[in-house]
């Protein structure tokens, strides 16, 4: 990570955040509880305790997933980065979902601290909601997806091809949505919240 | 480890059709600025407004310290003292040339200009003008500028409170002719590009209007038409004894006015002050307008209280002027078909519809219907019976015009009648366009419809393209019509160029002839040529017409029906499609003959009940259908599959907007409302690439979701918000939807009295004479005043006499603490006459106000001004006038009765708290968070709701801008409960309505934590009084519709 004079704002903005959505989906993925809890180790990061995969798989799609949209998040392209738990089948359980709007037209410095500063409220929050999540099947898996405003053009760079469309099925109802956390800040500006289907979902 | 390993990065790309600004700012621009303006002249009275913030450019002036607003008044008065002075110094010295051209001029400069603005100050003193030091809209008349920054331009309403714009030329010019010249001439040319600009609904009802203009030649400024309004009152004592003011009087004015209305602007400025022109103007508008609506207007008010009478009236009928104005504006944008996709042409909604042959079919019906309601109203009721036994003696036709499309275009070209001739869209070397219809020539050569155009041209290398000519087709239709309905009473419309006419009661006794005299005619007229089938029924009929094309007559005698059929294919009969018929040939049957062989119930089972014995029936030549029975459409619509391409959100939100034009405009062409609505969406298979067809929709995936809302509805905004909300419930990539289509049904029709004409509004609906709104009957014209007046069997003149005496006496009242300004004797007439009108239904609102804390003095004047022209609720609008306004403006009606902004809302227990909302002004309401305090602290401190003052004192106690903190205090604090019948209570839950639904507007696209915090304390709360209990169930509903369309789900809530 090393820094650069001449970046942008917005690259600034986008290195900060990818580096947390990395932490923020791993503390996701632990809090749901998919893999055994020994399957992470204990770190410390923004000075808040949070959890990190040990399996090298894991961290491995966990961090490409969220690298791979640092390009796109630098154009303003991510619309939204969720976190899908899926049950055996194609439908969805819950959804935590990132919303990114990163300021385009900010051009002054990015005071890292104060945004990490913002961040890490999100670490705090996120465990606290866990009695609002539900309480995956057995057989679950789950997913990264990057809600994109619009398509990136064609072939920007070999990350884009690392993405493929997702085939995940949506609810036939609007989703309930619980916030976990909000922030706006100048340039930056993140919620963090869940979705759930509706009461009137169909079920399968 | 499964889902680790299962799960490969995936990214989807989707969007939402997410517009935080759309529903939350629906307040423009100009309006919400206006609001703050009059707002602080409520508060402060007319030193503030000396201070407001169009005259300082410095942000010291907006400080809200009535001391220094005091010092701008004595500053101002200082400086007109001296301009006086030096102006009669200067008059005196150049008396020779001084004629005053400018009198009632008075003018602002703003900026740098050539000459300078001393200098122009210099010929204001010489020619008898004013000149301000300081804007205002009271005293200025005209802004001098030579240019203006881009933020003004933009904001220009709010820059120049709507007055006229002008360059300094004007002024050397008028100098050097020596007599005030016209100033639209001198307009600024940044302007220009304003003009186009339809004026919002808010701007005409507050000080800052451009709107009229465009019309009346000048600005009208309604503020100083309330102004003036609160001046006159002395006036109308003097220029019109009590009682004096009878009807003849108004209409004698009224026709004065008609031709001030033809006047260039130069006269009236250099004959009187122009402020008081303008008043005129703007009575006149309402004069002449609202007449025809009166009866319809009045009945539609007896569901209200007296209180608001006054102001519905006013309003619609001041709707009326708009309307009329402005008939044009809602049209402007024809541009030239260029763009062939959404991606390229901005109004690809409107041209698709315009070139599409299908929508021309589609529409047509209801032209037709429009143009023969009267002929086939007359036995829509016998189609109830439609199981009655078929008359053997029956005998129906049915005539169909030989390739319509092709033939209509083609008569006027004698060269092209034996040439194979197509008719399409479009003629492009791709070749990839449909054909839409072939003339026989070209059919010969295997050219059929459907076809594309490369494909008919290796079957047929001469083939001739030529376009559709809608035109040409609605006029042959007509004609087509007038012929039929002329020979025969019985027509049921097919199409617009096929119908059936059951000629069974008919003089002519035989249907060969009428038909070929039918024939003859529609060739003599039309210049195309027609097919006619004869049978004893409609199915045989049409089967007919098929043998006798083209221009041909068949006549299918009942006894030669069984032989007919019996080697007809069973493709040829209606209703049998390739997938039946596919299934049919599965089943070895090809003719109606094979089809007689299968009973009934066996066709039944195997093609359900109604298929099957259609079948069984068809095959026979039985056909119980009888002519007139006309369907009514179950649902209406429109869909666009073609050409179909975005970019992003933005694409896909103009071109949903454009379809609900669309589609609203079909809805009210047809007269009905829908409560129901489907959002289709055609999305690319992912396997799929581009479509042969040009710009086609390809493999497409049909999506849809519907909503249904509790009141039905022909808006255009409904509309679009329904399906924006809707849309963002796909989660859809834009880029893959090849069609988009909005489907209304549960179809109500739109109430019929309030479509119909006055004339049937019998004596039992009349409202009670004392609701009636007598400045509107004063402006009637008098035959109709005296019609309404035999209505209510004489009472009507002798009530508005009294009415008059009365207010008169109110009037004085209430306004003699103002000051009059000098005014021309010659204009005193008009104006006190607006007066009257104006201030009369102020009194009556001021009235039943009595219990509100504002200083009557001020509170009557300023009361007036948005909330008297605003029916209390959308309701009250005269529905068919609301119809009749340009896009626009029903937008802003709309826009400004917030409580129906969400329709679908309206419902159970909220229903009841939005109809009792009491009104407010608007302008008051608007913006309540912008400020440091924001607007509301103040508000709510001078309220008289307790609950309302332990709010604003818990925003000093340092809770500051977050409403979730302010709440939280509030949790903890003790308030007094207030009853739900109590004083102010409905104040008080439309105020914190307010105050949340704007809070909501402004933090939904960001902090949604912050609103669920705020609705959860709001929840806490409702245990402590019922006014949060009703805030809440008007606000929920808001915030969940904010939900759907910012996130496409809703706020999940704990239940209370």
């Amino acid at each position: 990570m090393d820094r650069k004079e001449n970046r942008t704002p917005q690259a600034e903005i986008a290195r900060i955040l990818v580096e947390f959505l990395e932490v923020a989906v791993t503390s996701v993925v632990f809090l749901k509880g998919v893999y055994p809890n020994g399957a992470f180790e204990r770190r410390r990061y923004m000075n808040v305790v949070v959890h990190k995969a040990r399996h090298p798989q894991l961290n491995e799609y966990i961090h490409s997933a969220v690298y791979g949209l640092l390009p796109f998040i630098c154009k303003g392209l991510v619309d939204r980065v969720a976190v899908i738990f899926f049950d055996g089948g194609d439908v969805a359980i819950e959804r935590f979902v990132f919303k990114i709007n990163v300021n385009e037209s900010y051009s002054s410095k990015v005071e890292q601290s104060q945004l990490e500063f913002s961040l890490r409220s999100f670490l705090i929050k996120l465990p606290v909601s866990e009695p609002l999540t539900k309480v995956l099947p057995r057989n679950c898996r789950w997913e990264i997806t990057g809600y994109f405003r619009c398509l990136p053009e064609g072939s920007t760079s070999k990350d884009a091809e690392m993405w493929v469309p997702t085939d995940a099925k949506h609810w036939q109802q609007p989703p309930q949505i619980t916030p976990i956390k909000s922030m706006s800040s100048e340039p930056l500006g993140l919620q963090l919240y869940l979705e759930q289907p509706s009461l009137s979902e169909p079920k399968n | 480890m499964s889902a680790n390993s299962d799960s490969k990065s995936k990214r989807s790309f989707k969007s939402m059709s997410s517009n935080p600004s759309s529903s939350g700012n629906n307040s423009g621009d100009g309006k919400s600025s206006s609001k703050k303006r009059k707002t602080a002249q409520k508060t402060l009275g007319m030193a503030w407004g000396a201070n407001s913030r169009a005259s300082s450019n410095s942000a010291s002036r907006n400080s809200p310290f009535a001391d220094f607003g005091s010092y701008m008044a004595v500053k101002n008065q200082k400086l007109h003292e001296q301009f006086d002075a030096a102006a009669s110094s200067s008059s005196h010295s150049a008396s020779t040339s001084g004629k005053s051209i400018f009198r009632g001029v008075s003018i602002f400069v703003d900026g740098y200009t050539v000459p300078s603005n001393q200098e122009l100050r210099g010929y204001m003193l010489k020619y008898g003008g004013c000149f301000e030091n300081y804007f205002s809209r009271h005293r200025v008349t005209h802004i001098i500028c030579s240019n203006l920054p881009d933020s003004k331009i933009k904001n220009l309403r709010a820059f120049s409170g709507g007055l006229p714009v002008v360059k300094p030329a004007w002024l050397l010019d008028s100098v050097v002719a020596n007599k005030l010249l016209s100033w639209i001439p001198y307009q600024l040319d940044q302007l220009g590009t304003e003009k186009d600009n339809q004026s919002k609904l808010s701007t005409f009802f507050t000080p800052k209007k451009d709107g009229v203009s465009e019309s009346a030649e000048f600005l009208v400024d309604g503020q100083q038409i309330f102004e003036n309004d609160n001046q006159s009152p002395s006036r109308v004592d003097s220029s019109f004894p009590e009682d004096n003011a009878s009807l003849e009087q108004t209409d004698r004015f009224r026709e004065e006015l008609d031709d001030h209305s033809q006047l260039n602007i130069n006269k009236p400025i250099s004959e009187e002050p122009a402020c008081s022109v303008e008043s005129s103007y703007e009575v006149k508008g309402v004069e002449l307008n609202d007449s025809p609506d009166l009866d319809e207007k009045n009945s539609d008010l007896k569901h209200k209280s007296s209180t608001f009478q006054a102001s519905v009236s006013l309003s619609s009928s001041s709707l009326s002027i708009h309307n009329s104005t402005n008939p044009s504006s809602s049209r402007t944008k024809l541009a030239p078909n260029q763009g062939h996709s959404t991606l390229v042409d901005p109004n690809f909604v409107e041209n698709y519809f315009k070139s599409s042959r299908l929508h021309f079919i589609g529409t047509w019906r209801n032209r037709y219907r429009k143009r023969f309601s009267s002929l086939s109203n007359g036995y829509r009721c016998k189609s109830s019976s439609l199981n009655t036994a078929v008359n053997e003696n029956n005998s129906i036709i049915h005539i169909d015009m030989d390739c319509f499309f092709v033939a209509v275009v083609t008569r006027n070209y004698p060269e092209l009648l034996d040439k194979p001739v197509a008719v399409c869209h479009s003629d492009n070397p791709r070749g990839t366009a449909e054909i839409s219809s072939a003339n026989y020539p070209a059919r010969d050569h295997g050219v059929k419809a459907g076809m594309f155009v490369k494909d008919a041209k290796t079957r047929c290398p001469q083939l001739v393209i030529v376009p559709y000519d809608f035109g040409a087709y609605e006029k042959v239709a007509d004609q087509f019509y007038d012929i039929l309905h002329k020979h025969c009473q019985k027509v049921q419309a097919v199409s617009c160029d096929e119908a059936f006419l059951d000629v069974s009661e008919s003089e002519v006794g035989d249907p060969q002839l009428l038909a070929s005299v039918i024939r003859k005619e529609i060739f003599d007229t039309t210049g195309c040529t027609a097919s006619a089938g004869i049978a004893g029924n409609m199915l045989m009929a049409r089967l007919a017409t098929k043998t006798a094309k083209p221009d041909g007559l068949c006549y299918i005698p009942p006894e030669k029906v069984d032989t007919y059929l019996s080697e007809l294919p069973v493709k040829a009969l209606p209703g049998i499609g390739h997938i039946l018929e596919d299934k049919l040939k599965k089943k070895q049957i090809k003719t109606c003959a094979h089809l007689r062989a299968i009973s009934k119930e066996s066709l039944q089972k195997d093609f359900g009940m109604k298929t099957g014995e259609m079948l069984w029936n068809y095959s026979r030549g039985i056909d119980n259908r009888l002519v007139g029975l006309i369907q009514e459409s179950k649902s209406i619509g429109a869909e666009v599959n073609w050409g179909v391409r975005f970019r992003n959100r933005n694409d896909t939100r103009h071109f949903l907007e454009n379809l609900c034009k669309e589609v609203a405009l079909r809805l009210q062409g047809c007269g009905v409302q829908g409560r129901s609505f489907t959002l289709k969406i055609k999305k690319k298979r992912g396997d799929a690439g581009e479509p042969v067809k040009y710009m086609g929709c390809g493999d497409c995936e049909n999506l849809s979701h519907s909503i249904t809302i509790p009141m039905a509805t022909d808006d255009a905004d409904v509309l679009k918000r329904l399906a924006t909300q809707l849309f963002g419930y796909f989660h859809i990539d834009v880029e893959d939807i090849r069609g988009v289509g909005l489907q209304v049904s549960k179809l109500e029709g739109a109430d019929d009295s309030k479509l119909g004409s006055s004339v049937d509004t019998g004596a039992a609906s009349l409202p009670p004479l004392e609701d009636l709104d007598v400045a509107v009957i004063e402006s009637l014209p008098p035959e109709v005043v005296s019609e309404i007046n035999d209505m209510y069997g004489g009472k009507l003149l002798g009530f508005i006499s009294e009415n008059r005496r009365k207010t008169a006496d109110t009037n004085l009242d209430a306004i003699s603490s103002r000051s009059g300004e000098d005014l021309d004797a010659s204009v005193e007439e008009t104006e006190s006459f607006s007066a009257v009108h104006l201030v009369e239904s102020n009194t009556i609102a001021a009235d039943n106000e009595s219990g509100e804390v504002a200083p009557p003095s001020v509170a009557v004047p300023t009361s007036f001004s948005l909330k008297n022209l605003m029916p209390s609720s959308l309701s009250q609008v005269d529905r068919s006038v609301l119809q009749q306004l340009p896009e626009e403006l029903r937008k802003d009606i709309i826009e400004l009765l917030p409580q129906h902004r969400e329709p679908e809302f309206v419902k159970g227990s909220s229903s009841n708290v939005i109809n009792e909302e009491p009104e407010f002004e608007s302008s008051e309401l608007k913006d309540l968070w912008i400020g440091n305090p924001p607007k509301w602290v103040e508000k709510f401190k001078n309220s008289t709701c307790s609950i309302l003052n332990t709010f604003a004192k818990m925003y000093h106690y340092g809770c500051g801008g977050c409403l979730s903190s302010l709440l939280q205090r509030m949790v903890s604090e003790i308030f007094p409960p207030i009853d739900a019948g109590a004083d102010g209570f409905h104040d008080a839950v439309s105020w914190l309505c307010e105050l949340f639904k704007q809070y909501i507007d402004l933090k939904i696209a960001t902090d949604m934590e912050e609103i669920y915090c705020c609705i959860r304390l709001l929840r806490r709360l409702c245990g402590r009084s019922d006014i949060f209990i009703q805030v809440n169930n008007v606000i929920l509903p808001h915030l969940q519709r904010l939900m759907g369309e910012e996130y496409g789900g809703t706020l999940s809530i704990p239940p209370l």
